[in-house]
């Protein structure tokens, strides 16, 4: 299990993203790029782990590879659906495996494929961002 | 899409030979070694690559020299290269020096200063020059192996393209981690071909694309890499429609023996003796050829085109503007040229116009050209096939003393490549040399087998009587 930084965007007024990679240089370049762009992260090393702490800080979205340890990306995902108290989490699946059909089935909001590339992911986090607002919106007035 | 589909997208090289070397370029965000003996052409090929693709300030190219080259020596020989743009030095392309770095804190230098660079410059491409240099600041191998480890896992996942430059040698292959690493590996070599240096390159891995393989020669000039793909057989010539019409030899009494002529778009091999008269029916292919209204084309290794166009019109006549204008000569000197070099400008000749005759005379010369005998069969058979899917009417010269191919294991190797052989011989009688010829094999053709007697004069070469 990762530690979290910065995850309070209540106190910081910034979303909350989190990060699910085994491989330690993609987090810290998620991490550093995501930060850079004004996000708050945290990350976690496993799907166990990331569900934990998903349910613990609900961030804003969660980003996740597929291939992670104890439960994979895809079922991480359906579990993060499933759940009322993490569903309105957007989820992005960010992975090596071109699976984004799978993906989509397991009911992520939105798929990339590795390696990473900091501008697609900062403009794919900011859309995820701002359609989830928009739901979240919608909701409220319904 | 299917989620199957993953497909491999391509960084073009800037360089055209290479690129149709590596089917279009490098893949993107992958690891290549760019390995080659010190003066072989590895950084000019590396600076060619970056100088092309360097058109993003928000995702520069960044080339690191380490400890083989300072960096101003680096930037003082980029400058005279036609591709080096001082507009983009600075902006697009930055260069850095790591080698203090190195020096002071060994090979865990780099990876922090590669990690440093992903998140402060964004690069598109990391160029290391020389990786090589940096095995000896290892202290062990453990160190080296876990370094490279470390560097090929970052390097990995973020959308980076990375050239690893390096003096390695072949036995480097089998025992240096980083070849294991190497999404893609180009070597460039020089080999000594008679007095002169041949330089090659070959690509030894390109992960998961497919590539040419084999020898490709090379120049390094001013432009960069002169790079000359290895001429490989067409892929439509178990396709195309055969024409089938006759391209008429142009000596006198040939092409009844032949039925009516050689087929449109078939090759001819004429063999012979010093003396026989070869070229004399080269010309008169050729001649032939421009009367027919056809465009022309004279290949020739021993001759400058002034001596050729005087050897033409005397077969010929004084050609007229028109005539002259579809004869195109091209004249080598096999010994300072390779054979390489010579069918890519045969080739060049061929897309600049509609070519329907050509004439290589001769192919011993061609041969002198080839670093070996394989090479000139190899090329000499996908020249055949090449020419037959553009419909090009083709003959072939061929010194050969003692007349007999089946003597001669290379002789008779090229003979299965042609569609016709006719034989020129020297025979003495009754203390008379005469020449005579003989049609060995015409594929498709009911041919005249006898030995016949051959005249030449001023006009060439003619038929005159069925040998007894």
């Amino acid at each position: 299990m990762g530690t979290m930084t910065q995850p309070d965007s209540g106190a910081t007024g910034r979303a909350i993203i989190l990060v699910v990679d085994r491989d330690p240089h993609i987090r810290e370049l998620e991490a550093h790029f995501l930060q850079q762009a004004g996000f708050s992260v945290g990350f976690a090393q496993d799907g166990d782990g990331a569900l934990e702490e998903a349910r613990k800080i609900v961030p804003d979205i969660l980003i996740t590879e597929i291939l992670v340890p104890t439960l994979d990306g895809l079922a991480l995902c359906r579990r993060i659906k499933a759940d009322p108290r993490t569903r309105d989490t957007a989820v992005l699946v960010f992975s090596i495996l071109a699976a984004a059909g799978r993906a989509r089935e397991a009911g992520a909001d939105a798929f990339l494929l590795k390696p990473l590339a900091e501008h697609t992911l900062v403009d794919t986090v900011r859309q995820l961002l701002e359609a989830r607002t928009a739901r979240i919106r919608r909701a409220q007035h319904e | 899409m299917s989620d199957a589909d993953s497909p491999i997208k391509r960084l073009a090289t800037g360089n055209r030979g290479l690129d149709e070397i590596l089917g279009g370029g490098i893949p993107e965000n992958s690891i290549n070694i760019i390995m080659g003996e010190p003066g072989s052409g590895k950084t000019a090929l590396a600076e060619e690559l970056i100088f092309a693709n360097a058109d993003d300030e928000r995702r520069p190219v960044l080339y690191l020299t380490t400890l083989s080259e300072p960096l101003d020596k680096v930037i003082k020989y980029l400058q005279q290269f036609r591709f080096f743009d001082p507009e983009k030095l600075g902006r697009t392309v930055l260069y850095e020096g790591l080698g203090a770095d190195l020096a002071a804190n060994g090979v865990g230098a780099l990876l922090p200063r590669i990690k440093d660079a992903i998140k402060t410059l964004s690069p598109k491409i990391i160029v290391i020059d020389s990786f090589k240099a940096i095995h000896d600041l290892a202290r062990s191998t453990e160190e080296m192996r876990l370094m490279l480890h470390e560097v090929g896992g970052l390097l990995a996942v973020y959308n980076t393209t990375v050239l690893l430059v390096g003096e390695y040698r072949h036995e480097d292959i089998a025992v240096l981690p980083e070849f294991a690493v190497a999404d893609g590996i180009i070597e460039l070599a020089r080999n000594a071909l008679g007095t002169r240096d041949e330089r090659y390159l070959r690509v030894f891995k390109l992960r998961g694309s497919a590539y040419r393989q084999g020898f490709h020669a090379f120049d390094i000039t001013v432009s960069g890499l002169q790079v000359y793909p290895r001429l490989v057989s067409p892929v439509e010539a178990a396709s195309y429609e055969r024409d089938v019409s006759r391209a008429s030899s142009g000596v006198p009494g040939l092409d009844p023996m032949l039925g009516g002529g050689f087929w449109t778009g078939s090759a001819a091999l004429v063999a012979g003796p010093t003396g026989s008269g070869k070229t004399t029916m080269g010309i008169q292919f050729i001649v032939e050829g421009l009367r027919r209204g056809e465009r022309c084309l004279l290949v020739n290794f021993q001759e400058n085109p002034t001596q050729l166009a005087h050897q033409i019109e005397q077969v010929g006549g004084k050609l007229d503007d028109d005539a002259r204008g579809r004869l195109e000569l091209l004249y080598y000197s096999a010994v300072e040229l390779s054979i390489d070099r010579i069918v890519v400008s045969i080739f060049q000749a061929l897309r600049r116009s509609p070519i329907r005759r050509v004439v290589i005379d001769a192919i011993g010369d061609l041969a002198t050209a080839a670093i070996d005998a394989t090479r000139l069969h190899d090329y000499l058979y996908a020249m055949v096939q090449h020419f037959a899917v553009m419909g090009v009417s083709s003959l072939f010269t061929l010194e050969t003393d003692p007349p007999i191919m089946a003597r001669d294991r290379e002789h008779g190797r090229l003979s299965h490549m042609t569609d016709s052989i006719v034989f020129l011989n020297l025979r003495e009688q009754d203390g008379i040399v005469g020449r005579t010829l003989r049609i060995a094999k015409a594929r498709g053709v009911a041919h005249d087998l006898q030995e016949r007697a051959l005249q030449i004069d001023a006009q060439g070469l003619r038929i005159v009587e069925a040998r007894r």
